[in-house]
């Protein structure tokens, strides 16, 4: 598969990255700021009051109105032109991103840089842009396995990457619209900002409409975030539902450390696919859970796996026991049987993304921000068959597990043993 | 795009949507059977069988399953609603005969006694995991009052006292008679080899039997839902949640697309007159409206979630949007909606995952196929005039049984 990648950066630090995908109509376009939720330990520290939640809160008011639109005319001119747009915030990004018919593309680059550098920050659209934040905070309580992950975020990360990215109601209710203004002037710069463009393109006009829009804006973000603290190793949190949710935490390494391959592959064979180990062993053979399931969360400096599972209280324990043993049980005892899996699911993945625009422009973003550079798909096809059951043992042999973050939400806490043996 | 069709001896159907410029095949089974094909005694056995399709036949186990999607890198999965089970897998094009192979045994489970009880346990937990999560049942039991001696009534997931009290023979008799060869549709959308198709179908599927016959539509008087409100109480809750039940088009006429688009007026999860008037004011968490279409009914549904005091006044307020939408809608609305739902099409239309689902449900539904272009024709060709007509004919204002879920009590909601 012949695969055209394209990368450009502009003199102000703007990366420009795009893919011509054959077949497609559509083209998706996503752009990423250095804004994300680590900035609101930087305004913490500025202003001497928790400001958990700011950029949030700034990326919900930026949409309320931009250039010469309102916030209404703002909306109706990207539904207008088939749009589907999204703004997020992570911990490290600001995002806004769209994907459209292609011709709309022009159209819609003008408004995007309207919102990230015109945005109107319209007094009176503070108040309601951030009941929006406080009613999106209170719906997350009621959603018993969010909030059973955002306890073991922090319980697990060194402040501030435990931080929820959404913010926290006490601290967004103090937030004032000074706050925002400041929030904006400050962290939303070009410097480092990524722009990456997926499906049918012309990556010439793309990049000559870019240097019109954004090729004049000059700044970058201060970007000196302090590690602090970790929380609670354990940690329950009293809640009556009848089911007990449980998650677990453990250090490995980001996805721009070389042996990221190595650990993420390990986590595959635990709890990656409906045969894999905690799937097999939790749900498969006991029946303990609808759900359980491991996963990978990486930021570019530290990463951690992740482990979930929900069941009933009487059987909360079991469960978490089956899960321990699994993880300890891993170290050599993995087999080509179990790689083979990985490596064709992962194929698979990387094959069919080239099928959604949208899935393909935020890849290239995120592939951007960890290893500065995009690797074609061959390249990752390579790796992935150049990778070996000898090279993961090895490395879960100089990487013994030694901590586990254990949180649970529910009725009862859970007798969490002391070290983690097979 | 090309539309293939073709069917088997023994009344299988099988679509597929051929694409060139795919790079994978996505292949699925629609069983016509779900929730509404149930009675008292197994509630809950379309969904429950879902989950018994995946232990395994008479020669593989629920590991074998498992390990061979794996190995295919296939994303697999099921789901079961009010009148569909649907299984399916997208794969990498050279996997399509080892996908049909594995899916199609999947099609004749064993059924096993001992799996049985392990699953059943995994249900039981499933039960419960949407009973902590909003909107608590109320969803469910809005249905229930909504539909009241309709086969649509009925739960999904079943309730725990009628899975515990389920049995394994009644779960194979329910099968025999649901998934006989003529009440299964075969789909494939993607990079399909479509010969290569037809000649494993025939092999794998071709000693399938079919089935009588049998009418599944049940005529339903809206009228009689009348007026119901209910209330689900959780104490902890932080917000309350609603959800709001009105008669619409149901999918037997073309009016269920300007439904579609009105809904997307009222109610879409951005720029539409709920989200102005609740959602961006700070009022609600989320204000929406969407339609539904069955065999034999549609439904308006409308979900508000807001701080637990506010309930009642902003329904009252949705109302009131709903009756101002009869007072007319602009130009400008309705071809911002139109210009929305265009593009939800086309964009779907490059996915051969999305696309399967349409394909299946279409042809398992009604006997037809839909291309992408007829989508587009079909909402342009949509005036403002027919939301108008749709908006009397249905007058959403109206006629609603509505649930709540959350802190309020049941006294408080003598509206």
């Amino acid at each position: 598969m012949k695969q055209t990648l394209q990368t450009v950066t502009l003199d102000n630090g703007i990366i420009l990255l795009g893919e011509f995908l054959p077949g497609v109509e559509s083209v998706s376009v996503s752009l990423h700021v250095a804004a994300g939720s680590l900035c609101d330990s930087l305004a913490t520290r500025d202003t001497g009051r928790s400001c958990c939640g700011l950029a949030t809160l700034a990326g919900e008011l930026m949409l309320r109105g931009a250039g010469d639109r309102d916030s209404k005319q703002l909306v109706a001119a990207l539904d207008n032109a088939g749009v589907q747009w999204s703004q997020s915030v992570s911990m490290s990004h600001g995002s806004f991103a769209g994907a459209m018919v292609s011709r709309q593309l022009p159209d819609s680059l003008k408004i995007y840089a309207d919102i990230l550098r015109r945005p109107l920050l319209d007094q009176h659209q503070f108040d309601p842009a951030r009941q929006v934040v406080l009613q999106n905070l209170a719906g997350t309580e009621d959603d018993p396995t969010h909030r059973t992950m955002l306890t073991l975020r922090k319980a697990h990360y060194p402040s501030p990457w435990g931080l929820p990215s959404e913010g926290t109601s006490t601290d967004v209710t103090e937030l004032s619209h000074t706050d925002v203004k400041n929030f904006v002037t400050t962290f939303i710069q070009p410097q480092d900002m990524i722009i990456s463009v997926a499906g049918r393109l012309d990556w010439p006009e793309f990049v000559k409409q870019i240097e019109v829009l954004f090729s004049d804006w000059q700044g970058q973000p201060p970007n000196q975030i302090s590690v602090g603290e970790r929380g609670e190793k354990i940690c329950h949190v009293p809640y009556d539902s009848q089911q007990t949710h449980i998650a677990l935490a453990w250090d490995v390494p980001p996805y721009r450390d070389p042996d990221s391959l190595q650990a993420t592959a390990a986590l595959a064979v635990l709890g990656g696919g409906s045969s894999s180990r905690l799937f097999t062993e939790v749900r498969e053979k006991r029946g303990l859970c609808y759900s359980v399931s491991a996963g990978y969360q990486t930021q570019r400096d530290l990463a951690a796996a992740m482990a979930y599972s929900g069941t009933t209280a009487d059987r909360a324990q079991e469960t978490l026991d089956v899960m321990l043993h699994e993880i300890a049980a891993l170290p050599g005892t993995i087999t080509e049987d179990e790689l083979d899996r990985v490596k064709a699911r992962a194929k698979s993945g990387l094959v069919m993304q080239q099928e959604s625009t949208a899935a393909r422009a935020g890849a290239m973003a995120r592939q951007w921000f960890h290893l500065g550079r995009i690797r074609t798909l061959a390249e990752d096809l390579e790796r992935l068959d150049e990778l070996s059951v000898e090279s993961i043992e090895n490395w879960l042999a100089k990487n013994p597990l030694k901590e586990i973050t254990t949180v649970s939400l529910g009725r009862d806490p859970l007798e969490v043993p002391d070290a983690v043996s097979p | 795009m090309q539309f293939r069709h073709e069917q088997l001896p023994n009344g299988l159907d099988i679509v597929a949507e051929v694409s060139e410029a795919a790079h994978s095949a996505s292949l699925g089974f629609f069983v016509k059977t779900g929730a509404r094909d149930e009675y008292d005694a197994i509630s809950g056995a379309s969904h429950f069988l879902e989950h018994m399709v995946f232990k395994g036949t008479d020669t593989l186990s629920a590991e074998d399953i498992n390990l061979r999607f794996d190995f295919m890198g296939a994303s697999a999965n099921a789901f079961t609603s009010e009148e569909d089970t649907v299984y399916y897998a997208a794969v990498l094009p050279e996997k399509q005969h080892a996908a049909l192979e594995l899916l199609s045994a999947m099609m004749r489970p064993a059924l096993r006694e001992d799996d049985f009880v392990t699953e059943k346990q995994v249900i039981l937990e499933e039960i419960k995991m949407y009973d902590d999560q909003p909107p608590f049942g109320a969803d469910d039991r809005c249905r229930a009052l909504f539909f009241q001696d309709h086969p649509l009534a009925r739960s999904v997931l079943g309730s725990t006292s009628s899975i515990e009290a389920l049995d394994v023979e009644a779960m194979r008799e329910y099968h025999q008679q649901r998934y006989s060869s003529d009440n299964l549709v075969l789909a494939a959308s993607g990079a399909v080899d479509f010969e290569s198709l037809i000649k494993s179908a025939h092999q794998l599927c071709g000693e399938w039997k079919p089935s009588p016959p049998s009418n599944r539509k049940v005529q339903f008087a809206s009228t009689k839902s009348g007026i119901v409100t209910d209330v689900i109480t959780r104490e902890q809750a932080a917000l309350e949640y609603a959800v709001r039940m009105s008669p619409g088009p149901a999918e037997d006429t073309d009016d269920r697309f300007a439904a579609k688009l009105l809904a997307v007026v009222l109610g879409d999860d951005s720029g539409s007159r709920l989200y102005w008037d609740l959602v961006d004011s700070g009022q609600a968490e989320h204000a929406a409206c969407h339609h539904h279409d069955f065999l034999d009914a549609g439904v308006f549904v409308t979900q508000l979630s807001c701080e637990p005091e506010t309930t009642h006044a902003l329904l009252d307020r949705i109302v009131e949007i709903y009756q101002g939408a009869e007072n007319g809608l602009s130009n400008n609305e309705v071809d911002q909606a139109r210009n929305k739902l265009l593009s939800r099409v086309v964009l779907a239309g490059e996915r051969p995952r999305q696309r399967l689902f349409s394909l299946g449900l279409e042809w398992a539904h009604l006997g037809q196929y839909r291309s992408v272009p007829d989508d587009l024709a079909t909402l342009d060709k949509i005036s403002r005039e027919d939301l108008h007509r749709i908006l009397a004919e249905w007058h959403l204002p109206a006629s609603a049984s509505t649930v709540l879920a959350g802190p309020l009590l049941n006294d408080s909601t003598s509206t």
